[in-house]
Formats: C-alpha cells, sequence, structure tokens
C-alpha cells in the first residue's frame, strides 16, 4: 500500500490528469490477435504502459483429474507478472496472493460467457502475462483474453472487455494508470458483457458515493464501446 | 457483401444459421465464435470441431486394450474403436488410420466404425473448421490439388490429413495455403496457378 502521507497531487491545474488525460479517457489501446504459433489462440495488447499476452489452450485432458467436471468444462486460468514486469519484484518464487486472486476473478468473468457445456470433462487454458505494469494490469488482461479466446475458436456469448473507473478528490477518472492506482481515493475495476450489459466483475478499493459509483460505471459503459471497437478489429484484421 | 461477424453478433437471417456457431437467446439468434456472412451463408473462420455420424477421420492409435483400440484424434473427445473378433486388422500404437464417426456418447466418446490402415504417407495437421473449404465444394479443391501432385490425400474431418506418394511437399504448401486463405474468394484458381508455377519449376 502506497504511504498516503506522501500523497503526490494527481490532478493538473488545467483539471487534467497527470499524464495530460481528461478525466473520462483512455489510455492508448492497442490489440493485436494471433501473436503465437503453438496455442490455439492468443492476443497482445499495449494499453498505456501496461503490455499484455495471452494465450489459449484447449480444451484438452483435465489435469489434475480432480479439477474434471463431468458435466461442463473448467477453465483454468493463469495470470502471472514477469518478473521484469515492474519496480518491484514479481514471480520469483510462484504465484503470490494477489496472482491468485487476480487468476480467480478472471476465471470467474470466462466460466460466465464460454459455453462451458459443450466440452465436459475437459480444460481450458488460459494463460495471461504481465510484461509489463502500469496500473489496470486486471482489466488489461481480461480485456486481452476475450481476444485470444475468439481467437481460439471457443465459442462464447460476448466478447467481454474490462476497466477500471477511480476517484480523486471528488471527480471520477477512467482507466487509472499505476500512480492514480497508488494514490486515488478509489479504484473500480469492472468486466462488462457488452450485449447484454451485465457485470462479470467488479471490485472495489476505497469508497464512493452511491452517485459516483454511478457515474463511474456509467463512464466505464461509455469508453467499453471504444475498447469494443478495438477488440473487433483486432480480430478482423487477423483474416485481412 | 462479406461480413465478420464475432462472438455475441446477432444473426440477422434464420437461413444464416451454422448450427454449431450460434445460441439463441429471448428468440434472437448470436454468433459464439469468429464467422464469415456471405449470401446468407454463415462459414466459421474459427471453431472447433463437432462430430456427426459417418464423417471420415483420420487418427493415430494411441492404446490398444482387449475390447477397444483408443485413436487420438487431436481432439478434446475420447475416441474409440470396438474390436470385433471378425476383425482382420491388428492394430499396433502409433499406426495412422481413416475411419468413420459411427456416434458420439453423452458428448464425451467418439465411437469409430470401419477403420482402415494408411501407411507409408505422411500426417498434416489443420485447423479442423478450413476442412470443408480444403475439400471444395464437389471435391474440386482437393481434387485439383491431387491431380496435380499425384498425391493421394485422405481428408479426415477433425483436421487430419494424411498425404501419400507424388509431390508430397507441394500437395503440403497447397494445403497450407487453403488453410490460409479459407475466407477469401477465388481461391481456387489461387491454388491452381500456385500448382501450375511450382510444377513448371520442377520441370525446368
Amino acid at each position: 500500500m502506497a504511504n498516503m502521507l506522501n500523497k503526490p497531487e494527481l490532478l493538473r491545474g488545467d483539471g487534467k490528469r497527470l499524464d495530460g488525460r481528461d478525466l473520462d479517457e483512455l489510455r492508448p489501446l492497442s490489440i493485436k490477435a494471433n501473436v503465437l504459433k503453438n496455442a490455439a489462440g492468443s492476443a497482445y495488447a499495449e494499453w498505456g504502459n501496461n503490455k499484455v499476452l495471452a494465450a489459449v489452450y484447449g480444451p484438452k485432458e483435465v489435469v489434475p483429474r480432480h479439477l474434471l467436471n463431468p458435466e461442463r468444462a473448467v477453465i483454468k486460468c493463469r495470470y502471472a507478472m514477469a518478473p521484469f514486469s515492474s519496480l518491484s519484484d514479481h514471480g520469483r518464487s510462484g504465484p503470490n496472493r494477489r496472482a491468485i486472486e487476480i487468476s480467480k476473478v478472471t476465471k470467474e468473468v470466462f466460466d460466465n460467457v464460454v459455453l462451458l457445456d459443450e466440452f465436459p470433462e475437459t480444460a481450458i487454458e488460459l494463460s495471461i502475462e504481465i510484461l509489463q505494469s502500469d496500473g489496470g494490469t486486471r482489466a488489461a488482461g481480461i480485456t486481452t483474453a476475450a481476444v485470444a479466446l475468439a481467437n481460439a475458436g471457443i465459442p462464447m456469448k460476448d466478447l467481454v472487455y474490462s476497466v477500471s473507473a477511480g476517484k480523486i478528490k471528488d471527480k471520477i477518472i477512467l482507466d487509472l494508470n499505476m500512480i492514480e492506482d497508488n494514490y486515488s481515493d478509489a479504484d473500480m475495476p469492472v468486466a462488462v458483457s457488452p450485449r447484454t450489459g451485465n457485470m462479470l466483475l467488479l471490485q472495489m478499493d476505497g469508497e464512493l458515493t452511491r452517485q459516483e459509483f454511478n457515474l463511474g460505471l456509467e463512464t466505464i459503459l461509455e469508453a467499453g464501446k471504444q475498447i469494443s471497437k478495438i477488440q473487433r478489429q483486432a480480430l478482423i484484421d487477423v483474416y485481412e | 457483401m462479406n461480413t465478420i461477424l464475432i462472438p455475441g453478433d446477432s444473426i440477422e437471417t434464420e437461413a444464416a444459421r451454422n448450427r454449431n456457431h450460434y445460441f439463441v437467446e429471448d428468440n434472437k439468434p448470436y454468433c459464439t465464435s469468429m464467422c464469415v456472412s456471405s449470401n446468407s451463408k454463415i462459414v466459421p473462420l474459427e471453431g472447433l470441431w463437432y462430430p456427426n455420424e459417418g464423417e471420415p477421420v483420420v487418427g493415430v492409435v494411441k492404446e490398444v486394450k482387449n475390447s477397444i483400440v483408443e485413436v487420438d484424434l487431436s481432439h478434446f473427445l475420447r475416441a474409440i474403436i470396438i474390436k470385433s473378433p471378425r476383425d482382420r486388422i491388428s492394430f499396433r500404437i502409433g499406426d495412422i488410420i481413416e475411419a468413420s464417426v459411427k456416434q458420439v456418447e453423452d458428448k464425451k466418446t467418439i465411437i469409430l466404425i470401419f477403420p482402415r490402415l494408411l501407411k507409408y504417407g505422411m500426417l498434416l495437421q489443420v485447423k479442423a473448421v478450413k476442412i470443408p473449404r480444403i475439400i471444395g465444394k464437389n471435391n474440386t479443391m482437393v481434387g485439383q490439388i491431387s491431380s496435380f501432385t499425384k498425391s493421394n490425400i485422405i481428408i479426415g474431418y477433425n483436421g487430419l490429413i494424411y498425404i501419400k506418394g507424388g509431390d508430397m511437399a507441394l500437395a503440403v504448401s497447397a494445403i497450407l495455403k487453403v488453410a490460409a486463405e479459407a475466407h477469401r474468394p477465388g481461391l481456387t484458381e489461387s491454388v491452381k496457378k500456385l500448382l501450375e508455377r511450382e510444377l513448371e519449376v520442377t520441370e525446368k
């Protein structure tokens, strides 16, 4: 946890954020699908300074066997930060508590959209590797993984996206970077199924009033249109 | 006009439905995988093979037991041949076989019939969704590749292709070209050009 006593000023005099973005502006996002030859599907995304690689394997045999579900497939999700991905240490002794938590919530997002009933007794392996991190990596991981799953031909009901909203003083901001993530008053990553508008992930750090919460969600849903468009284009570009 | 659809896109026409690549919610059909919609037809671009009765497959014998032979079809479902005392074939691990799908039990096991051993050829794996394009309308594509290269080509709907004899390298490159460009129109013609060009170079 960042030391709040040394909290930096996160908004500039002109009302913009430290990296020059407006309050409701996304960081530049680019996604490329089908980047790994040996994976069934893959995608690479650069979202601001985040660099994320996602790969999908399967459906395949479930190992260890006790995870097997006779009625449906299981998604095995592995979120990992490369040891060189950030200023702090990562990945030196296997997954840490944070990686285990993010792997779990990511798996639960995709449990809701992948047609798992079609592949009983199998596993779909989803690996998300954060090569460079600058805040919002779980959202970037989910957004990239959705593209990788579609690229693998895994049947899904929707192409999920994820992005976070937060609060600096009384202002709602979109797509927090690392410094905002550490020092803002609230951080709320959300994953959305754009077709139905269903929330598949909603976590919150800090405090938001009901109005701020609603405004945050509205900002996320608006930005989601842009993210969905980029995801769609990444998938279409494979065939052009 | 060709339109590329992604998971979650609604499918407009009833006729456009491809039964393995859509789901219905509130009486509306939606795509579940990457597809291309053209002339009121939906053709999958990505996706998995869903076995149907009578479809030919190519696989490799994985295990031989007293009553069954397990076959690796490079698929998530287990495939078996049930042995019968009248069988004349003796299977060994590693044998390449061609067979037909008899049925799929509980979405878990594919039962194969009419197995035939394939010897001295090579196996090529492509995405199963590309197989219809590799076969072509009335076998035109595979027939063309086969006649130009003089190779014997046996196609499994599971994505495994057996090639024997003739110019196997040319057959492989032609098949890979079809798999890579399956969504493009005029493919039969461009593959024909490739085959003619390559054969000309070889003859010189």
